[in-house]
């Protein structure tokens, strides 16, 4: 695995990110993976806040458009973050932060596509029914996931 | 007058460095990454919320009421109050990186661009008004969406300056 990890950090395009000395490069990685974070989380939040009773008026099935700002934003860090691993795959890759990472991305990912398939079932109007119970506690743990994903991600600038 | 504005701003700068807090901020390993991590927490709130409510004044999302989407901006306040604090404490803790970084500059003044909008929409007498009548399937005036669309891209260029911190002034 180790080996893998160097012969990715040693590709040109990693040199390339690391080296280069442009805001083009590297820079601009990560501010794409902090676009795609604002745009995932942020249109998470939301969402999980009107499930929670927050925004009462706003009509659900008007916050079912905020899954296509989430998928935007998984998409852009997906592969903005692929980038930001190639570029230090070794320490990145034998970290225990990273990991508890990916798992985390992972689960809050998988909650989000329980919460679509548990609140905006097909055929049944969203607008006339009330929250269920399970999509509260979906609504929860999403905003818990998410909280901790994203101290995992900026506590590894710092181990 | 901008030396006399810098010289202002070095002390200020230097007051807020000798405070408890700014001598902390470097001191205590722990605080300056709990301090990033509610920062970026902040950011994903005030983004969230905000952009709500920017794309419902640029006109889209529709089907829902102006005033219903209005009732989450107070999570996009908390999300900039938290931002507000945390910035404030790591300018405390370091100010000489950000007050000779020009991205830090161009950050404060979108931050000011993104607040004087705010404020322009919160406190004018016509406005409140005016939201109220914006129900579900009606289009915005071009003024809420001259208001909408300079908030999102505001924030986003915030987002963007202070990303480029490291990078354009070596703030760590």
């Amino acid at each position: 695995m180790q080996e893998l990890f160097a012969t990715i950090e040693g590709s040109n395009v990693s040199t390339w990110l690391r080296e280069s000395n442009t805001i083009w490069a590297y820079p601009l990685v990560l501010t794409l993976h902090t676009v795609g974070l604002a745009l995932l989380v942020g249109a998470n939040t939301t969402l999980d806040l009107r499930l929670l009773g927050f925004g009462r008026r706003i009509p659900l099935s008007v916050m079912q458009q905020s899954f296509r700002v989430m998928w935007a934003g998984f998409w852009i860090n997906a592969i903005s973050g692929a980038f930001l691993f190639a570029a230090d795959a070794t320490t990145k890759g034998s970290t225990r932060l990273f990991a508890l990472k990916l798992g985390l991305v992972l689960l809050g990912v998988i909650v989000i596509v329980a919460t679509r398939r548990t609140v905006f079932v097909e055929g049944i109007d969203v607008d006339g029914i009330s929250v269920s119970g399970l999509a509260k506690t979906l609504a929860v743990l999403s905003l818990l996931i998410w909280v901790t994903a994203i101290t995992a991600g900026r506590l590894m600038a710092y181990v | 007058m901008a030396n006399v504005f810098m010289s202002m701003a070095e002390a200020t700068a230097k007051a807020m460095h000798e405070t408890t807090i700014g001598q902390q901020m470097t001191l205590q390993p722990w605080l300056w990454p709990t301090c990033e991590t509610l920062h970026f927490i902040g950011l994903a709130m005030l983004v969230g919320a905000a952009g709500l409510f920017d794309l419902r004044l640029l006109g889209f999302m529709r089907r829902a009421s102006l005033s219903a989407v209005m009732e989450l901006r107070l999570w996009a306040g908390l999300g900039l109050a938290i931002n507000l604090v945390t910035g404030l404490m790591f300018f405390a803790g370091a100010p000489d990186q950000y007050m000779h970084n020009p991205a830090w500059w161009w950050k404060v003044a979108f931050i000011l661009i993104a607040g004087i909008n705010i404020l322009t929409f919160e406190f004018s007498p016509t406005t409140k008004a005016l939201v109220e009548k914006i129900g579900p399937n009606d289009n915005t005036p071009m003024r809420f969406k001259v208001a909408g669309g300079l908030s999102l891209f505001s924030w986003f260029a915030v987002l963007y300056c202070g990303r480029m911190l490291p990078f354009i002034g070596n703030a760590f």
